[in-house]
C-alpha cells in the first residue's frame, strides 16, 4: 500500500530537486493519481498550495492534499468575522492548552483565516488534520470523500462514525459511553466545505483527532458583536464536538492507503513549507489569503445597532452602565468600510468611510465610554502592537 | 403568432401598418423579418455556456444580460449568497466574475464571453433564493446578475456558445 513512512523518511534529506518536481509534477498529465502531505503548519500557506493545486492540476487529475494547521479559526469565504469570532481573543496568550515541547514563547495566539471555501467557521490545532480531494467538476458528489475518510477511521477502529445529512462526519457515541449519562450522543468530528471552479472541484474538510483545546474551542466563536450585528452571507450551525482519538500519522496513512483504493496505488509526496515557498503561484495565493483585503473586506453587507431596528428588530442586551444613558449606535457596514453611522448621546468625529479592521483604539474617534464598548464589540486591541497582529510566518526551510 | 406581430407593430410603428393594408404585395415579403426582428428585441438571442452561464445578447450585439441556468440553479441547490461583479469590471471568456454560495459550496460565477460589466442585480445581494427561483428571468425582480456591454470579440465569443436546444442536449448528456 501507499507507503508513507518510505516517504517521509527521504524527506528528510534537503533535495532541491524536489522542488522542481513539486510544481512540475502537479500539472504534468500524466499524473492522474497524485497525493500530497504537507509539513508545514501555516494555515495560509497549506490553503494556498491547496489552492494552487486545484488551479493547476491536470483536468483529469485526482489530487489528495492532507495538511495540519497551527492554532486558528477558520472562516468561510462568505462569512463575517466580527460576528463568527471573538476577535479579541485571538491574540491573547495563554488561552490554549500548551502542547508538547511548546514553551511560553511558542504561545503566538490563534490566527484569524478566511478560506476561499463556502460553508461555516471551524477551528483547528495540532490535534486536527485535514483533507482535501480535488477533482474534475463533472465527478463532483458532495458525499463521495467523506465517505472514504469515514472508511478510513473505520480501518483505524473509529466504528461509529458517519456522514449525516449535512454532509459532516460524525460520531455516534452509545449511552453506556456517553459521559452525560443520558442516551445515545452525536457528535461532529469532521466539517466538509466546497470550492467549485470551471473544470475542478474541491472538498475539504476538517477531521478532530486529538485537540487539547476541545472546551476552549467554542470561546473563540462567541462573539460579543453577535446581539448587535446582523450580517448577509453565510451564518455557522454550531454543533457539538468531540475528537475521534487517532493518531495524525495513522490518519495520514489509512486515508492515503483509501484514496489509493479508490483511484489506484498512489504514494503520498511529502511538501515542506520550504518547497511550498519556492513557488512563485503558491507565495502569490498566500499574500492574498493573508491581506486584511480579503480577510475582512470580503465580508457581505452587515448592520449595528444598539437598539431594534427595521431591519433588525431583535430585542438588544443591556448596554454597560459605564455609557451614557442616551447612547445610541446604528452602523451600516460594506466590505468592512463604515458607509452610514448614526451615533447619539456622545461627541464623536465623524467615523464614516473607516475601515472597521483598521481601527486600533475607537477611543480616540468616539470618546472614553464608547470607544472602550466598542474595543470590546469589535475586539480592537488598543494594548497591543497592531504590526504582530498579523504576522504568522512559520519560517521553516 | 400573426396576431401577436400585428400588435407589435402597431404599437412600435402604427404608420407601418398602414402602409401595409394599403400594399399587400410588400407586406408578403416583408413578414419574414419583422417577426424576425420583434422576437430578438423581445427577448434577445439567449445562449449558454458548458459552465451553465446564460448570455443575452441585445438586436445591436452592443449589451448583454448574464445569469446562470436554470438547470444549473437546480444543481446548486439552495443558494444563500451571491458575491456579486464588481460594476465597471472588464472581463475575458471564462473569467471569474462572482460567486455564488450554496450548500457549503463556493461555485464562480464566469463570464460567458468578453464584456464589461455595466450593471449588477441588486435584489440577489438581499434575496440570493431569486436564483433558485427564477435564475433565467432577465426582467426587474428576477434571478439575473449582471448587464453587460460588448465589444467585437464579445461578439465572436457569443457566437460559440451553445443556442437552447444545443443546451438541452448538452445538459442531458451531463447524466
Amino acid at each position: 500500500m501507499a507507503s508513507l513512512n518510505r516517504l517521509l523518511a527521504r524527506s528528510r534529506v534537503p533535495r532541491l530537486a524536489n522542488i522542481r518536481r513539486f510544481s512540475e509534477a502537479v500539472s504534468h498529465p500524466s499524473n492522474r493519481v497524485q497525493a500530497y502531505v504537507s509539513r508545514s503548519s501555516d494555515p495560509y500557506l497549506n490553503l494556498s498550495v491547496e489552492h494552487y493545486l486545484l488551479q493547476k492540476s491536470a483536468p483529469e487529475s485526482v489530487v489528495l492534499f492532507l495538511y495540519t494547521n497551527s492554532p486558528c479559526v477558520v472562516i468561510g469565504r462568505n462569512q463575517n468575522p466580527w460576528l463568527e469570532v471573538n476577535l479579541g481573543l485571538l491574540n491573547r496568550a495563554g488561552l490554549l492548552a500548551k502542547t508538547q515541547g511548546s514553551s511560553d514563547d511558542a504561545d503566538e495566539g490563534v490566527a484569524l483565516v478566511r478560506r476561499r471555501s463556502g460553508g461555516g467557521t471551524v477551528f483547528h490545532d495540532e490535534g486536527n488534520v485535514n483533507y482535501s480531494v480535488i477533482c474534475p467538476s463533472a465527478a463532483f458528489d458532495r458525499n463521495k470523500h467523506a465517505e472514504m475518510v469515514v472508511r478510513a477511521l473505520r480501518s483505524l477502529g473509529a466504528e461509529s462514525t458517519r456522514v449525516n445529512e449535512r454532509h459532516d462526519i460524525v460520531l455516534d457515541v452509545s449511552a453506556l459511553a456517553s459521559s452525560s449519562g443520558g442516551g445515545a450522543e452525536t457528535y461532529k468530528i469532521s466539517g466538509s466545505a466546497y470550492k467549485l471552479t470551471r473544470l475542478r472541484s474541491l472538498h475539504h474538510g476538517t477531521c478532530l483527532l486529538s485537540t487539547p483545546n476541545l472546551s476552549r474551542i467554542s470561546q473563540f466563536l462567541r462573539s460579543p458583536a453577535e446581539p448587535f450585528l446582523k450580517s448577509r452571507g453565510v451564518d455557522s450551525v454550531r454543533s457539538k464536538i468531540q475528537n475521534v482519538r487517532v493518531a495524525n500519522r495513522d490518519f495520514e496513512e489509512a486515508v492515503v492507503a483509501e484514496f489509493g483504493g479508490m483511484y489506484g496505488d498512489v504514494d503520498a509526496e511529502i511538501i515542506t513549507a520550504g518547497e511550498a515557498r519556492h513557488v512563485p503561484d503558491v507565495m502569490k495565493g498566500y499574500e492574498e489569503l493573508k491581506s486584511p483585503k480579503w480577510i475582512y473586506e470580503q465580508t457581505p453587507r452587515f448592520t449595528f445597532a444598539t437598539h431594534p431596528t427595521e431591519e433588525d428588530p431583535r430585542e438588544r442586551p443591556d448596554l454597560p452602565d459605564y455609557l451614557p444613558k442616551d447612547f445610541k449606535a446604528s452602523l451600516v457596514v460594506r466590505h468592512g468600510e463604515i458607509v452610514e453611522a448614526n451615533l447619539s448621546g456622545i461627541s464623536s468625529s465623524s467615523i464614516e468611510s473607516v475601515q472597521v479592521h483598521e481601527v486600533g483604539d475607537w477611543r480616540a474617534m468616539i470618546g472614553d465610554s464608547a470607544g472602550r464598548w466598542f474595543n470590546g464589540i469589535f475586539g480592537a486591541q488598543p494594548d497591543q502592537d497592531r504590526t504582530l497582529v498579523c504576522t504568522h510566518d512559520v519560517l521553516t526551510s | 403568432m400573426a396576431t401577436s406581430v400585428a400588435r407589435c407593430l402597431r404599437a412600435a410603428c402604427p404608420s407601418t401598418l398602414s402602409r401595409l393594408t394599403r400594399n399587400p404585395s410588400v407586406r408578403t415579403s416583408w413578414q419574414p423579418s419583422i417577426r424576425a426582428f420583434s422576437a430578438t428585441s423581445f427577448r434577445g438571442i439567449r445562449k449558454y455556456t458548458k459552465d451553465h452561464e446564460w448570455i443575452d445578447l441585445n438586436a445591436d450585439k452592443t449589451s448583454g444580460v448574464i445569469g446562470i441556468s436554470e438547470y444549473a440553479a437546480e444543481e446548486l441547490g439552495d443558494v444563500v449568497y451571491v458575491e456579486l461583479p464588481e460594476d465597471g469590471k472588464v472581463v475575458g471568456a471564462g473569467d471569474a466574475i462572482g460567486a455564488v454560495e450554496s450548500v457549503k459550496s463556493a461555485a464562480d460565477i464566469n463570464a460567458p464571453i468578453s464584456c464589461k460589466v455595466t450593471a449588477i442585480n441588486m435584489v440577489l445581494e438581499e434575496k440570493p433564493g431569486t436564483i433558485n427561483l427564477v435564475p433565467e428571468d432577465d426582467s426587474h425582480g428576477g434571478g439575473w446578475i449582471c448587464k453587460v456591454s460588448v465589444d467585437e470579440q464579445g461578439v465572436k465569443d457569443f457566437e460559440a456558445l451553445m443556442d437552447a436546444e444545443a443546451y438541452k442536449v448538452f445538459t442531458g448528456s451531463e447524466h
